[in-house]
C-alpha cells in the first residue's frame, strides 16, 4: 500500500469531467487542508461542439435554429440575441405584438430557469425536499411554453424579423392560472429559504462576494446582483419590448449564497408580474415583418438579459446569405471567476454550492483555446496537426 | 413472547440470518417509500432492495490498486457479522433475545459501533481520495453522535437498574413509556441513529455531490452489497433498540411492527424536512447540544432514583 504525494505534496479532490454534482462535464480541482479548500482551478471544454464556427457554414435562418441549440435551457434567449442583431444589420424592427410575445417567452424562460437552478442548488446542499416541490412546480411553466410552441424546450419562437407563435385570451387565461400557482409556490419557497434553520446554515455567510469583487471579477446576473452591483440588460439598455414592460431590478446587499437564492426567487416573481402586465396590455399589430435574404454589410453587437446574466452576442456580415462571423459570450464564462475567487477558504462541503451558486452552465461557454506549444505558426494548424494534438494532449 | 427453537434455525433462519435480511430490505424499502412520498416522488417498488442486493451480488469486485486485498473483503463481511450478532441481544420482531446477559447492552452498542469502524477502515483502505474524504467524515461523525447516543440508551438502563436490554424491556413494559418520563433521551436516541445510519441531514459521509459515495466510494458488487445489507440491519436494530426503551417495550411481534414502523415515519419525516449539516455543524450539534442534553437527561433520571430511595 502506497501513499504517493499528490502534486508538491498537496490532497487535490476532484471534481469532474464525471461527478454526480455536476450535471455537464467540467473539471475542477480543490486542493484541500483537512476540509478546508486552499486552491481552486477550473479546466473546461470537454463538449466544445464549434458552433461559432458552424455558423459561418449557415444560412442567417438555418443560423437560428443553430443557436438556440447553444444552450438548452435558455435558447429563446439566445435566438432572441441574435436575432435581435441581425435586425438591426438589416435596418428592420419586429412589430410591437411580436416583441411582446417575444418578451412572454424570454420570462417564462427565466421561471423555469430560476426554479430549475432552485432545485439543482437545493440537491447540491443537500435538501431533496425542495428539489422534488420545486421541480415538479416547474413543470405547469413548461406545460405553459409546450402550449404555446409545442415544445418544452427548444421552442423556436423566433422569427428573423418576429415570432412565430401568436397569443389567445384562451391561453393567456390559462397561463394567468398558472402564474397564481406558482407565485403562491415561490411565496412558499421564499419562506423556507429565508427560515429554514438548517438551510440558513448552509447559504448564510457563505460564498460571499463583495460589491468591488463582483466588479472586479466580471460577474454578471443574478450573481452580481445578489452582490449589490446593479445590472440588468432589460433596465440598462431595453430590449425587445421591455420598453414598454419594464421590469423591476432586484439586489440585495449580502453577496452571499442566501442572497443568491433571494434574488433568484424575488425575480422569478418580477417575471410573473410583468407577464401579467403584458397579458393585460398586448399590443395589436402583425407578427413578422419582411427582412431580406441577404443582410446587408456590417457589425453589430447585440445584449440581451439570460437567466444567467448579460449574453452578448457580435455579429459581423459580408452582405451576404451567410454570416461572416458570430461570437457568443455566454454570462457562465463571466462568472466562473467568482467560484475558483470564492472558493478559497471556504469548507470543502460547500463547494458543490458555491458551484452551483452561479447557476453554471458548461456546454455554452467552452471554446477552443489555442495555445502555442512547440509550434512554428499558431494560426494554420493542419489536420494532422490537430490530430497530433489531440494525441499528445490525452497521452 | 419466548420461543423455544434450536439455537441453529436461530442463528440461520428466524429470527436471525435470514429473517433477518429479509427485513432489513424491508425496512429499507419502507424508509425509501416514505420518504419518497414526503417529497413527492413515486418511490421504489417493494422488491427493490432485494433486486438491488442480487444485481450487486451477481457483479464482479473490483479491488483498487494500491488497497490491502485481504482488509478490502473481509471488512464487508465483519461489519454484517457484527449488525447480525448485535441482532441476538435484542428482542427482534417481539420475540425474546436469544442470547442475553447482564451488560448486552454495552455490547451491541460496541458491535454497532463496530459495524462504523468498518465502514471507516475500508475507506481508508482504498485510497481514494473520496473515499479517505469520507473515511475521516464517518470517523468524526462516529466520534460526535456516539457519546449522546450512549447516553440516551443509559438513561432507561440506570432507570430499570440493569445492564440487560431484555430486562429493561421488559421493565419498561410495567411503567410508564419512557418517552413521557424521559423526552429528551428519546430525542437524543432518535437522532442519534439517523447520525449513526448516516441518514439526512446527517449524511455528509456519503454527500454525493461532494464526495460521490464517501467511503464506499471504490466499493462494486459483493463487498458494497454486504456493507448494504449491515446498514439495513443497523437500522431494524437501531429502531427496535429505541422502541423498546423509550415506547414502552416490544412484547410481541404486532408491537414491534406498530412501534418500529411509526418511528421510522418520524425518521423519513426528519430525513425531508432538513438541508444537509456540514460535518462540522454536525459534531458542533452532537456536543454542543447533544451530550449535554444527553448528560442533564442523565442527571435527572440519577436525581430522581436518590430522591425515591430517600423518600422511601
Amino acid at each position: 500500500m502506497s501513499f504517493e504525494p499528490l502534486g508538491e505534496n498537496r490532497f487535490i479532490v476532484p471534481i469532474g469531467p464525471q461527478h454526480p454534482a455536476l450535471k455537464e462535464p467540467g473539471h475542477f480541482e480543490f486542493v484541500v487542508d483537512g476540509e478546508i479548500v486552499t486552491g481552486a482551478s477550473v479546466r473546461l471544454g470537454y463538449v466544445h461542439r464549434g458552433i461559432e464556427k458552424g455558423a459561418e457554414d449557415r444560412t442567417w435562418i438555418q443560423n437560428l435554429y443553430l443557436m438556440e441549440r447553444i444552450c438548452g435551457i435558455c435558447s429563446h434567449i439566445h435566438a432572441t440575441a441574435f436575432v435581435q442583431g441581425v435586425e438591426k444589420l438589416a435596418g428592420v424592427e419586429a412589430p410591437p405584438r411580436a416583441r411582446a410575445i417575444r418578451e412572454v417567452f424570454a420570462e417564462l424562460e427565466r421561471i423555469h430557469s430560476h426554479m430549475l437552478w432552485l432545485g439543482v442548488a437545493a440537491h447540491e446542499g443537500g435538501f431533496d425536499a425542495l428539489f422534488m416541490y420545486s421541480w415538479r412546480d416547474r413543470e405547469v411553466v413548461m406545460d405553459m411554453l409546450e402550449m404555446l410552441s409545442g415544445n418544452r424546450v427548444h421552442y423556436s419562437a423566433n422569427l428573423i424579423g418576429g415570432v412565430k407563435y401568436d397569443l389567445n385570451p384562451e391561453m393567456m387565461d390559462k397561463i394567468r392560472d398558472g402564474l397564481n400557482y406558482l407565485e403562491e409556490r415561490l411565496a412558499h419557497y421564499l419562506d423556507v429559504v429565508n427560515h429554514d434553520e438548517t438551510f440558513i446554515g448552509r447559504t448564510r455567510g457563505i460564498g460571499t462576494m463583495t460589491r468591488e469583487q463582483a466588479q472586479l471579477l466580471g460577474a454578471v446576473g443574478p450573481t452580481a446582483r445578489a452582490s449589490n452591483f446593479a445590472f440588468d440588460v432589460r433596465v440598462d439598455a431595453p430590449y425587445a419590448a421591455y420598453a414598454e414592460f419594464p421590469v423591476e431590478m432586484v439586489v440585495a446587499q449580502e453577496g452571499d449564497l442566501h442572497a443568491r437564492f433571494v434574488v433568484r426567487i424575488l425575480e422569478t416573481m418580477e417575471s410573473i408580474r410583468v407577464l401579467r402586465r403584458i397579458f393585460d396590455n398586448l399590443p395589436e399589430s402583425e407578427l413578422v415583418t419582411r427582412v431580406p435574404r441577404r443582410i446587408p454589410a456590417g457589425e453589430t453587437i447585440s445584449r440581451v438579459e439570460a437567466p444567467r446574466g448579460e449574453l452578448f452576442y457580435f455579429i459581423a456580415s459580408s452582405g451576404g446569405e451567410k454570416p461572416e462571423r458570430v461570437k457568443v459570450r455566454t454570462p457562465s464564462l463571466c462568472n466562473w471567476g467568482t467560484v475558483i475567487t470564492l472558493a478559497v477558504g471556504h469548507k470543502l462541503a460547500d463547494m458543490p454550492m458555491i458551484l452551483a451558486g452561479i447557476d453554471p452552465c458548461f456546454s455554452c461557454n467552452d471554446r477552443l483555446v489555442m495555445v502555442k506549444r512547440n509550434h512554428q505558426d499558431p494560426q494554420v494548424w493542419t489536420w494532422a496537426d490537430l490530430r497530433n494534438y489531440g494525441i499528445e494532449y490525452y497521452r | 413472547m419466548n420461543l423455544a427453537i434450536h439455537p441453529l434455525i436461530v442463528l440461520l433462519f428466524f429470527p436471525g440470518g435470514l429473517f433477518l435480511l429479509a427485513s432489513g430490505l424491508v425496512f429499507q424499502w419502507a424508509d425509501r417509500k416514505l420518504v419518497a412520498r414526503f417529497q413527492n416522488r413515486v418511490g421504489p417498488r417493494f422488491f427493490q432492495p432485494l433486486a438491488d442486493v442480487l444485481k450487486l451480488l451477481a457483479k464482479e469486485e473490483i479491488i483498487p490498486q494500491g488497497a490491502h486485498r485481504g482488509l478490502f473483503i473481509a471488512l464487508p463481511i465483519i461489519a454484517l457479522a457484527a449488525a447480525l450478532t448485535a441482532a441476538l441481544y435484542v428482542p427482534m420482531f417481539g420475540v425474546q433475545p436469544f442470547f442475553s446477559f447482564q451488560g448486552d447492552l454495552i455490547v451491541t452498542i460496541y458491535l454497532l459501533s463496530a459495524l462504523t469502524i468498518s465502514l471507516g477502515l475500508a475507506g481508508a483502505n482504498s485510497v481514494d481520495r473520496f473515499s479517505l474524504v469520507g473515511a475521516t467524515r464517518t470517523l468524526t461523525q462516529l466520534f460526535s453522535y456516539e457519546a449522546p447516543f450512549l447516553l440516551a440508551m443509559i438513561g432507561p438502563a440506570l432507570a430499570a437498574q440493569t445492564w440487560q436490554i431484555s430486562k429493561i424491556n421488559a421493565f419498561v413494559g410495567e411503567t410508564t413509556w419512557f418517552i413521557v418520563a424521559q423526552p429528551i433521551g428519546f430525542l437524543v436516541a432518535l437522532v442519534g441513529l439517523m447520525g449513526k445510519l448516516e441518514l439526512p441531514p446527517f449524511d455528509a459521509p456519503e454527500a454525493e455531490t461532494e464526495i460521490v459515495a464517501g467511503a464506499l466510494t471504490e466499493y462494486s458488487g459483493r463487498g458494497f452489497a454486504l456493507f448494504r445489507l449491515s446498514k439495513d440491519i443497523e437500522l431494524v436494530i437501531g429502531l427496535t433498540l429505541v422502541a423498546a426503551f423509550y415506547l414502552g417495550g416490544i412484547a410481541n411481534p404486532l408491537e414491534f411492527l406498530l412501534k418500529t414502523g411509526g418511528l421510522l415515519l418520524v425518521m423519513a419525516l426528519l430525513q425531508t424536512a432538513f438541508a444537509r449539516l456540514r460535518i462540522d455543524q454536525t459534531v458542533g450539534m452532537w456536543w454542543r447540544v447533544g451530550a449535554l442534553l444527553g448528560l442533564v437527561q442523565i442527571l435527572a433520571i440519577l436525581a430522581g432514583i436518590y430522591i425515591r430511595q430517600w423518600w422511601l
